[in-house]
Order: C-alpha cells, then structure tokens, then sequence
C-alpha cells in the first residue's frame, strides 16, 4: 500500500506559483480571520464525482452533515448516483474513546452489502485522524475482503485549506487508482480531463465537441468519472487540467511515472474555449487534428455569433463590476468581455498570484484590481458608471443603493456557463438581470421616509 | 403511541437528517445582537456551517474559526487559537459577545475551553458542543443554557409583566415572532432567547454582515432573572428553562412540548388566562381558532387517506405529527434525528432514530414526507407527496417565513399538507390513466 503522502512535501509543490511567494503560508490559516473550507472538503470536491463510488466519511456529523447533496456535479452513470449520497460512520464518543476501525470496517462491509460499489473512497476527518484510527490498514482488510479498491483519503480538516484536500484527494486516486487496469482499446487521442467536476453540467459543454474532433476523454478526475477509467488514466498521451491549480502536483507526478504531458487552460467564455481546444489538439500534435480543430471553432464561434446578436445591442457600451474569488475574477471577466461588457473592476482579494496576473491581462492596464472589494466597488460604481455589479449576495444591498442590476455569482448554479453554449446562458442571466426593475423598485424610498 | 426503537440498527448513516451540536450553537448565538460564534475547530466546520446557514436562510452569516491545524492540534489546548482568534475578531469588528462553541477536534483532545475563557477579558460565552454527540436540538439547547449560566444575573425582583420565550432549534424566525406576538397579546413583555425572529427573518438592511444583526441585546440577557414567566417550548429547552430558573426561583416556568396544533394552542392560552385572569383572549385569537376548526375540517378528508412519514429534529417531529395527527393524517413512521424524551410522547406508529436510508426501506409504509430537503430525491424516486420542513431547505426560498405554529401557522400547515396529498393523488391517477 502507498504510504501517506506528506503534508510538507506537498506544501512545497514546486508547480504552485501561489508557493513561490507564499512558501508554507499556504498552510496556516489565521485563527478569528479564516474564511473558506478544509482539506477534507477538498478531497470531497476532486473525488465526490465519481457516481460509481460511495464515499464514505469517517467522522463525526459534521464534516458530512451539512456537506452532502451540496454540489450538483452531473453525472451520466446509469447506476444510482452515489455522489448524491451521503455515508458517514457518524462516529459517537464510544468510538472516541475505543477507536472507530471496527464501526469503519463494519460500515464498509454495509455499504458494499447493500450498494455494491465499484470502489469506496474513505475520507479521514480530524477526530478521526487525531485519535489514530488506521485507515490504511482497515482499507487494505476491506479491499482484500471485497475485492474492490477501498481508497483511504488522507485529508483530515486540520492539515489545511481546500486547495490542499483536492491536491491530497488526487494524490490518493494516484496512489490506489491509476495504473491498475489496462483500457480496452487505446487512441493517440485519448486524454484525461484533470479538476473538471461537471458541476451543473460544464464539462458537456464541450466534450461532444472534443468527441467530433476524434479526441477520447479516457477518463477524468473526476466529473461524470468511473472509477473503472480512472484506473486506465495511465495510458493517456495527454493531462488537461481544467481550471485547477491545485491538481498540478498530480499531473508533474503522472508526468514522472507515466510521462503524460500536462497544460492547463479553461473552457469559460468564447475565447478561452477556443483557446483550450486548439492548445488540446496542438499538445496531442498532429497537423490534421489541428486543422480539423480550427475548423471546428471557426465554425462554433460563427454560430455563437448568430445566436448572440440579439444579445449585443442590449450589451453594448454596459459596463460591470465584479467581486468574487479564485479562478473566476478573470474567468467570468472574460466571458463578459466576450458578450462585449466591459469589466471595469474585478475582486482580486481572494485570488492567488498567478489569477492576479491572469485577471490583470483581461482587464488591460485602466481595469481596478480591487484589493478591499468590501468598500471599493461602491466607489467604482460611481466613478464609472457601471452598471451591473456581479458579486455574492453580501454585495446586493450596494447594488440596491447604486440602483444597478445584480447577479449573484456564488449562488450555486443551477445551468452551466462552461463552452461555447454556456455563455449564452450568461447572456441570458445578464439580459434578465439588466432587464429587471427590481432593483429600483426596492430602492424606492417608504412612504414614511419621504 | 407506538413503536419507539431508539437504537441503530447499522453501523453507519446513510443520507443522514442528523445536524451536529456545534452548528446548532452557532445558530443560537445568531439569535443575540451583535454577535460572533466563533467555533473552535478545524476551518472546516464553521465554513459547512456558514454556508449551511446562508442558504438556508438567504442572508450573510456571521461566524469565525480558532481554525485549528495540525501543528496547533498536537501544541495548543486552546490558549493560543482562541486568544490570538478574538485578538483578531476585535481588530476588525466590535462584537458585543462572543459565542464560542467547540466542536470533536478540540474535545477529543480534551481543550479547557471554560480555564481558557477565564483568562480572557471580552464578553463571552463558552460552551462544549462536541459533534460526536447530540446534534443541532442538543447544540442550540446547551448553547441557551450556557448563556444564562455564564451572563443572566440572579435576581430577587419579579416582574410580572414580563415573560420569556425559549424556543426550540426549529422555530423559524417568524415562528418565533408570532409566539411573541401571540404571548404580547396577552399583555406581556416578551423577550425571547435565542431572537432569530429579528435577527434572521430575511430583511433588507444596510447589513456589515461581519456580526450577527437584531435578536436579543446582552443587555437585556444580563436582566431576564426579573421575568415574571418563563415558556420553554420543546423538551430540548428543559435545560435552559432550569438554568434560568436557578438564577431567580420566585420566576414561574411553564413548559411545553410544542405548540403546534389546536390542542397544543388551546393548552396554551389555557395557562395565559390562569396567569392573567382574563376571562378572553384577543378577539384575533379567538378568529384564527375558528379558522383552525375549520381548516382542520377541510383537510381531514384528504389527510385521513394519507400515511405520513415525518423526519425532523424530536422537537420539531412532535410538533409536525400532532398537528398532522389531530387533523386525521396518519403518521406511519416519525425518523428523529437524534433521541429524546418527545420520542415516546409522538403519535405516530413507529417513532425511530435513524436517516433516510431508514426512511427509504420503510418506503411502502407511507404516501407523503415531510422532511428537509434532502428527502427530495426520494419523494422523487418512490413517487411520493413532499412537504419540505427542517434544516436545512436549500431548494425553496421563504423558509424563514414558514409558520406552522399556533392557531393560525397550525391552519396553513394543514392545508399545505392536504393539498400535496391531493397533487400527489391527482399525479398517481394520471399515471395510471
Ligand atoms: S475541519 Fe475537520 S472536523 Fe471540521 S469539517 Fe473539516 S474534516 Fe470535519
């Protein structure tokens, strides 16, 4: 059995530009001042996806209670939908005192019982790593008994951020999953989408594109995942990491064993979907894929061109702000910049250095990168006319006070904004939205107030 | 009263209903102007918490970690997460309290939570809630019972003007408020403990959402030991209802288990009589009895065909099937997230704690659930009715303005659930066509 992969070893990940300035940083949050979720919810974000699975978290109430059927990554997969499940030994303070292995080995044995899963994933929590249960032992008995991989996942909260649990959860499908089992049949264009979970449907925005041009997605980590093709994952020519920093340790890894190329891109808005095609084709290097590749954005792109004109005229000369975090401060601004919205500031507090720098080459040189977000975009709003504010819901009473419209962009979603048709869904959301007086009317002062 | 079988019969939860203790603490400080739980924990907790919360309700959330790490698991009891956590709190906000709460992490490795806050000079309240114990009822109730221990002043004075309210975990905001209102009608001064009813009632208000905003003021904590009456409403609040009771013994208490329903109601009014001497209550009252009357006639026929399964916080649960069972529902199966003494008070057939795997084995049994929204899916795969009740909703908004209490929360709960009874029907029929 793989041993555990170490904390600090991941920490120092050399790939992670956010690193290079902030060297173990990354690890220690700040007591009073810490916003944002646990390594175990990252490990749950990257593995959760696999519908096949059951995921089974070794824990008290919390870390599941309140965390299943959260995220509506979609899946394809006949079966009942295990992702949308929640197992948790819920363990009580009996357990904290004697040890949890047994219940765990007893709940395994249930959940293959009653569910027959093609593999189980067993997440580590804090009471349960603290009080020294030996997930890798009872995994591998359980594995042994039942003849399915059982996946101990060593992400406990406490180790650190989310970040770190998604990087910790691919590590352990590397460790356990790939390169157990050999693909049926094998292309020169098979690839592996890395970080793309299928939330509310992105990755098949673009996947029957990627199947017209001949390449095969072989298996992915993890949306609309099997855990039978991410076994196979190591025979893919190429990794796409998909808007997921933290994955890069696992690609350079499947680099070192497999020699899988990686790149790294995104499919939000026109212009990065086209880039991410052509850079796939380009990394996979044939000639004629790459010109059957061209040839297909140039058509994609003149259809959405057609449906968008409608769009345009409402758009035109409207400008945004927006206040939001990650990988979407410069994602979203490219999409907008796309429908032909001018993004005049963007939230750069919650973003790591190479989003600054990405965020800072979308907005061009007079954009806001705002630091303070919180007191900032009222004045943005005002000095620039702005007319749309797109930021969480902590935001909205600014956009009733400056009487522009609103979007909330952490509400989870209910359809995608992924590829080429999903930014039609945005111009949708941002044409409903602009077109809403709702925003006055509440603003509207009460009788008794004039 | 039927079958109660309160042990496991598995090893594990599957689609669990359970909440933990912590975050029922947290909620309960929500309930207290001004506030700031801070959970004592990994970061991860209080983040499921808050996110938890702010779609529940709709509205920003305040709440803070000690965001304990593997480093300060193993060196720190404590002392250096939650001072250096408040050091930071205070550098950016004033909070009149802070609610701290822990969750397993620390307890397990036996953190003096209570020797920490001696040494800290802040308002504060501390309480442990380890998550492998109880749940979000449990939380809530010894989070209430640590606030009056730790801030109400003992008095000796009696005001017999003035009751206070402890509701259960489950009320929601405007539950609360019409308790109040409804007590307030009988000429009391009602202060209720945990106030969601102000604080998160979903409100548009220039918010800095960094602290919690309305509910009860410490102020008026410190001076509730003057309270003429105390109403517990829920077996959780026994707790509390004691705590407060010792800090003035001369304070009269009655208790309830619930107040959903016309004979909950009416037992109810009964004792605002007894301690008024009124002969009547307000004439809104009397008309929205009435209404009950009837709505509980309009509905019988449908709820007197139809096999409930109700699955909720114990609290709550006996609230929903009494209110249901009067009316003629048949509750067949009531799931409890965590066990009670409410348990063998529920009128249902089989009263159990368990999740809704239970729920879904159990699924020939009943027509309708009434859960949170986790039992969506499987009102959807077995075909049946649903009425969404409990935490957390994050399907529907408005879950902050649904009353099922009283009189008249009793008469629009029964109507909602006869006329899913009957959309359930008409579907099946369809179906069949
Ligand atoms: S911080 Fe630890 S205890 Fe809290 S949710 Fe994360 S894994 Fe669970």
């Amino acid at each position: 059995m793989a041993p555990k992969p170490k904390i600090r070893e991941l920490l120092d990940e050399s790939a992670c530009t956010h690193n290079k300035t902030k060297k173990a940083a990354c690890n220690a949050p700040t007591p009073g001042a810490t916003t944002g979720g646990c390594a175990f919810e990252g490990a749950q974000i990257s593995l959760f996806p696999y519908a096949d699975a059951a995921h089974l978290v070794h824990g008290p109430i919390t870390c599941l209670g309140a965390s299943w059927e959260t995220r509506a990554t979609r899946t394809s997969y006949p079966g009942r939908d295990l992702t949308q499940m929640g197992f948790t030994t819920g363990i009580s303070t009996n357990d904290v005192v004697f040890g949890g292995e047994q219940k765990l080995l007893d709940s395994i044995a249930y959940i293959v019982e009653h569910y027959a899963p093609e593999a189980v994933f067993v997440y580590a929590t804090c009471v349960t790593a603290l009080i020294g249960d030996d997930l890798d032992a009872v995994c591998k008995a359980a594995k042994q008994k039942y003849g399915i991989p059982v996946v101990p996942v060593h992400a406990p909260g406490f180790v650190g951020s989310k970040n770190l649990g998604s990087r910790l959860g691919g590590e352990a499908a590397l460790a356990h999953l790939v390169g157990t089992k050999e693909p049926e049949v094998s292309t020169p264009f098979d690839i592996n989408l890395i970080g793309e979970y299928n939330v509310t449907g992105d990755m098949w925005q673009y996947t029957p594109l990627l199947e017209e041009l001949g390449i095969r997605v072989l298996s992915t980590l993890s949306g609309d995942g099997r855990v039978a093709s991410i076994r196979t994952a190591h025979r893919a020519r190429l990794n796409v990491i998909v808007c997921a920093k933290s994955l890069i340790s696992l690609t350079r890894k499947m680099e070192e064993k497999y020699g899988i190329p990686s790149i790294s891109l995104s499919f939000y808005g026109k212009r990065d979907t086209s880039n991410g095609l052509r850079a796939i084709a380009e990394a996979l290097g044939d000639a004629d894929l790459v010109a059957r590749t061209n040839a297909l954005i140039e058509r994609e792109e003149a259809r959405l061109e057609e449906k968008l004109r409608p769009y345009r005229e409402l758009f035109k000369g409207k400008k945004a702000v927006l206040n939001t975090g990650g990988n979407k401060t410069w994602s979203i601004a490219s999409a907008l910049q796309d429908l032909g919205i001018e993004v005049v500031a963007t939230a750069v507090k919650k973003a790591t250095e190479s989003d600054r720098e990405k965020a800072r080459e979308y907005l061009g040189e007079n954009g806001v990168l705002m630091m303070d977000p919180g007191s900032e975009q009222a004045k943005i709003i005002d000095a620039t006319g702005a007319h749309l504010l797109l930021a969480g819901g902590r935001s909205l009473y600014t956009a009733i006070k400056k009487r522009i419209s609103f979007i909330d962009v952490n509400q989870e979603k209910k359809k995608s904004y992924g590829g080429y048709d999903g930014l039609l869904n945005l111009a949708e959301d941002l044409k409903n939205a602009l077109e809403n007086p709702v925003f006055k009317t509440v603003a509207k002062r009460a009788p008794w107030e004039k | 009263m039927g079958e109660v079988i309160r042990k496991p019969i598995k090893p594990l939860q599957v689609n669990p209903i359970k909440l933990s203790q912590p975050m029922g603490a947290t909620l309960a400080f929500l309930g207290i102007d001004k506030c700031m739980p801070l959970m004592h924990g990994g970061q991860g907790c209080a983040s499921f918490t808050k996110v938890f919360m702010t779609r529940h309700f709709s509205e920003p959330i305040a709440i803070q970690t000690t965001a304990v790490t593997d480093v300060t698991a193993i060196l720190d009891g404590g002392d250096y997460s939650i001072v250096e956590a408040i050091k930071n709190i205070t550098k950016k906000a004033s909070p009149s309290l802070i609610g701290l709460h822990t969750t397993g992490l620390p307890e397990t490795k036996g953190d003096d939570i209570r020797g920490v806050a001696a040494k800290i000079d802040f308002p504060l309240v501390h309480v442990n809630t380890p998550d492998y114990e109880g749940g979000l009822e449990s939380g809530w109730a010894l989070a209430v019972k640590a606030i009056i221990e730790q801030l109400v002043e003992a008095s000796e004075e009696l005001d017999g003007n003035k009751l206070v309210l402890l509701p259960h975990v489950s009320l929601q905001p405007i539950e609360v408020e019409k308790l109040k209102e409804f007590i307030a009608g009988f000429g009391f001064e009602v202060l209720a403990l945990p106030d969601l009813s102000t604080s998160l009632d979903g409100y548009l208000g220039e918010k800095q959402g960094s602290l919690s905003g309305g509910g009860i003021s410490v102020e008026q904590i410190r001076a509730l030991a003057d309270a003429g009456l105390v109403l517990s409403v829920g077996d959780s609040m026994l707790g509390a209802a004691k705590a407060l009771l010792e800090k003035n013994p001369a304070m009269r208490h009655h208790h309830f288990a619930h107040l959903s329903g016309l004979e909950a109601t009416d037992a109810l009014v009964e004792r605002l009589l007894a301690e008024t001497g009124f002969q009547k209550p307000p004439a809104s009252v009397i008309r929205w009895r009435k209404r009950l009357q009837d709505a509980m006639l309009d509905s019988h026929f449908s709820l007197g065909q139809t096999r409930f399964a109700v699955a909720a916080e114990p609290d709550q649960l006996a609230g929903v099937c009494a209110s249901l069972r009067e009316a003629g529902g048949r509750v067949r199966l009531a799931i409890a997230t965590v066990d009670s003494p409410q348990l063998v008070k529920i009128p249902a057939e089989k009263v159990l704690v368990g999740d809704l795997e239970d729920a879904e084995n159990l699924q020939d049994d009943y027509d309708l659930i009434v859960g949170n929204f986790h039992a969506e899916a499987l009102a959807h795969r077995f075909h049946k009715g649903l009425v969404v009740r409990g935490f957390p909703n994050w399907e529907q908004i408005g879950n902050q303005l649904k009353n099922d209490v009283l009189y008249e929360g009793g008469a629009y709960f029964l109507f909602e659930a006869a006329n899913v009874a009957e959309a359930m029907r008409a579907a099946t029929h369809h179906g069949r066509d």
